[in-house]
């Protein structure tokens, strides 16, 4: 028995190997290289390689850094709340009200079919001044002229990425909404619930699981992004990951850049633990 | 047997159908039940049992009928009014709600404070003898204790009537067994009307005040289950509750409420007319009950009828045993059960014996049906 024990134990290592070498290579190493520079600081061309908090004391010092995680953490919040409450009607539909599943969930992905740049490009011929959208306006006369807010700022990235998200929303809650016993809801129903109560009072608080995974998958490339608030933030909807690309590209600072990282990284995660937490509590309070 | 129905009707059906697309699951059902009673919707599956449940409970509406619930329409009244409650054949116990939250689901809405809800929540669990597993998670029960909570989940809004689909095919044996006696128990002591569907003939005997037994979406016959066993109107009834023997006659004279009828192997028998039997003619179907007949190695001599046959089988039921018997003239054998008195079996695969039966256990099932015609 205990023979067998080990020897299952060294399969399933010897299975599980090759991810965690993959794992261990492609983000251990990567994210220790990231922490070593990060206490190495840079002296003109050269890194100076004698460790100091130097570049965290400047980080938290800085009115700037400060100021583009805390827009970052809620640009991302936004873009995760408005990609989240896009997506469950849309998932809700597929689950419990169409029967070609299969067909929906096809057409959700064809965004896909084409590239992440493109899409935001087009979002900005959609927003720009002379924009489909301003020229749609004018045309039928709501507006005489073009508006101006709509591009380069905020809402022009949570537009942009709540669009390009929404699958990855959709089919996390659509899974949830999936696994719901269809007698709960007709039994929520025989208690006496009406529509409305039913879908508060029992698929939310079962889809809970669902909300969370497609939140965190939203958020945390959100705060990384550097593309879509590069291309239609404007200065306004500039993030956090823009200065860091800026650390390692034109500035040439990587022990910067290796700070603002790790920095964006763990209010990232404390803010993302904060959220789950949350929603788990909640859930449990809705009865 | 004791009745604790009244004569007050607290649901009358009529005329009601459903189709799905073409096919119809619910055909002119038309049934009233008793404030009170425990009645039972008994029919193999798929004959339509849980759609006229649900019809009831109004998840389903009728493409014609009518449904009274306490003398009120039911009309234009979504499930979640009605004055029924459910118990799902799943139970349907939510998840991510502990016993005392999903027991007090339904009480959770404005007009009743937290101390009563919490009083009933508790008055409830103590009536399916779940009492202080208010904190118990939903996850960690077993399949007898979910079947309780869906109970007292149904039970705690006092319902006028409870509707049960299943309720105990999900549980083992043993358990279904102590759980029939107990939900009847409950049933008497509260005096709510439950309307059970099922599949289980002996659940519906020993549990209910009357059954209706339904094929094809259509209620056959609705019966107090000592008349449905002693006078099924119909093959189909016959065959479905109890074991029967069917033995084809030929019908000599009618006459008063008796039938002189001459069959293959027992010969010339005079039986007394089943009233719940619509038509006779000259080819009739009569049925004996397996353990109505009695088995012996020499011809007995106080039987109004008497065949001489072969054992081809035996088959041993622990409380009884069952032999079958070949007759001259009948082609399927007769099964005739006898209590296990002694533990011994007294014939063997091959035996000659003779089969004795009274008059008054063969029972007119009318005219022969079709495919039993030769
Ligand atoms: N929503 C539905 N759509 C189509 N057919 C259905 C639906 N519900 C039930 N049926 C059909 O109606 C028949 C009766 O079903 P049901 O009432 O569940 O039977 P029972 O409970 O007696 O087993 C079955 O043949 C079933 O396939
Ligand atoms: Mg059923």
């Amino acid at each position: 028995m205990a023979i067998q024990l080990k020897s299952e134990a060294s399969k399933g290592m010897a299975l599980s190997a090759p991810a965690t070498l993959y794992v261990g290579l492609l983000v251990a190493v990567p994210l220790g290289i990231l922490i070593v520079y990060s206490f190495w600081t840079q002296s003109y061309v050269d890194i100076d390689r004698t460790l100091t908090w130097a570049n965290y004391i400047e980080a938290f010092q800085d009115p700037l850094v400060r100021h583009l995680i805390v827009r970052t953490i809620i640009i991302a919040g936004l873009v995760t709340i408005a990609t989240v409450v896009l997506a469950y009607p849309i998932a809700y539909f597929i689950a419990f009200r169409t029967k070609k599943q299969t067909l929906w969930l096809l057409l959700i992905t064809i965004p896909f079919w084409s590239s992440y740049l493109l899409r935001v490009f087009s979002w900005k011929l959609i927003l720009g001044f002379n924009g489909v959208l301003n020229s749609a306006l004018m045309t039928i006369g709501i507006i005489n002229e073009p508006l101006t807010f709509l591009l380069y700022n905020e809402i022009a990235v949570v537009l942009t990425l709540a669009h390009a998200w929404a699958p990855f929303a959709i089919l996390p809650i659509y899974v949830s909404l999936q696994k719901i016993d269809r007698s709960l809801h007709e039994a929520a129903t025989d208690l006496g619930c009406n529509m409305y109560q039913a879908f508060i009072r029992v698929t939310l608080p079962l889809t809970v699981p669902g909300i969370i995974a497609a939140s965190l998958i939203i958020f945390i490339p959100t705060v990384g992004d550097y593309v879509t608030p590069a291309l239609v933030g404007g200065s306004e909807g500039k993030m956090i990951a823009n200065l860091i690309q800026v650390q390692f590209g034109a500035a040439n600072n990587w022990p910067m850049g290796a700070t603002l990282s790790l920095l964006s990284m763990l209010s990232v995660g404390f803010v993302a633990m904060l959220a789950v937490f949350t929603m788990n509590t909640a859930g449990r309070r809705i009865r | 047997m004791m009745e604790n129905r009244s004569d007050k009707k607290i649901i009358e059906i009529t005329g009601v159908t459903k189709r799905f697309g073409s096919f119809v699951a619910v055909c002119d059902l038309n049934l009233d039940l008793y404030q009170g009673e425990f009645f039972s919707l008994l029919g193999p599956s798929g004959c339509g049992k849980t759609t006229a449940l649900r019809i009831i409970a109004g998840f389903q509406d009728p493409d014609k009928g009518e449904i009274v619930i306490d003398g009120k329409s039911m009309r234009d009244v979504s499930a979640n009014k009605r004055p029924t409650n459910m118990v799902f054949q799943s139970y349907a116990i939510f998840p991510h709600l502990n016993v005392g939250n999903n027991v007090a689901f339904g009480l959770r809405k404005s007009g009743i404070s937290r101390s009563e809800i919490d009083d009933r929540v508790s008055e409830a669990l103590e009536m399916v003898e779940l009492d202080g597993l208010e904190k118990r998670s939903a996850e960690e029960l077993s399949g007898g204790q979910r079947q309780r909570v869906a109970l007292a989940r149904a039970l705690v809004l006092r319902p006028k009537v409870l509707l049960l689909d299943e309720p105990l095919s999900a549980l083992d044996k043993k358990l279904r067994e102590t759980m029939q006696l107990e939900l009847r128990r409950l049933q008497r002591s509260i005096g709510i009307t439950f309307v059970m569907v099922t599949h289980d003939q002996y659940e519906a005997m020993t549990m209910s005040d009357r059954i209706g037994v339904m094929f094809d979406g259509k209620l056959e016959q609705i019966d107090r289950p000592e008349d449905l066993y002693a006078r099924p109107c119909s093959k189909d009834v016959a065959s479905f509750i109890g074991g029967m023997n069917f033995l084809p006659a030929s019908l000599k004279e009618e006459s008063g409420n008796v039938l002189d009828i001459s069959t293959p192997g027992f010969g010339d028998m005079r039986i007394e007319i089943n009233s719940n039997v619509s038509k006779h003619g000259p080819k009739l179907l009569t049925g004996i009950r397996p353990e109505q007949l009695e088995i012996s190695a020499k011809k007995p001599s106080d039987y109004d009828a008497m065949a001489q046959g072969k054992v081809v089988d035996v088959a041993f039921y622990g409380e009884s045993i069952h032999y079958f018997v070949g007759l001259d003239g009948i082609d399927e054998p007769i099964t005739v059960a006898v209590p296990n008195y002694f533990h011994t079996m007294d014939y063997q695969r091959g035996d000659t014996v003779w089969l004795g039966v009274q008059n008054a256990s063969v029972i007119d099932l009318g005219e022969i049906p079709d495919n039993m015609k030769d």
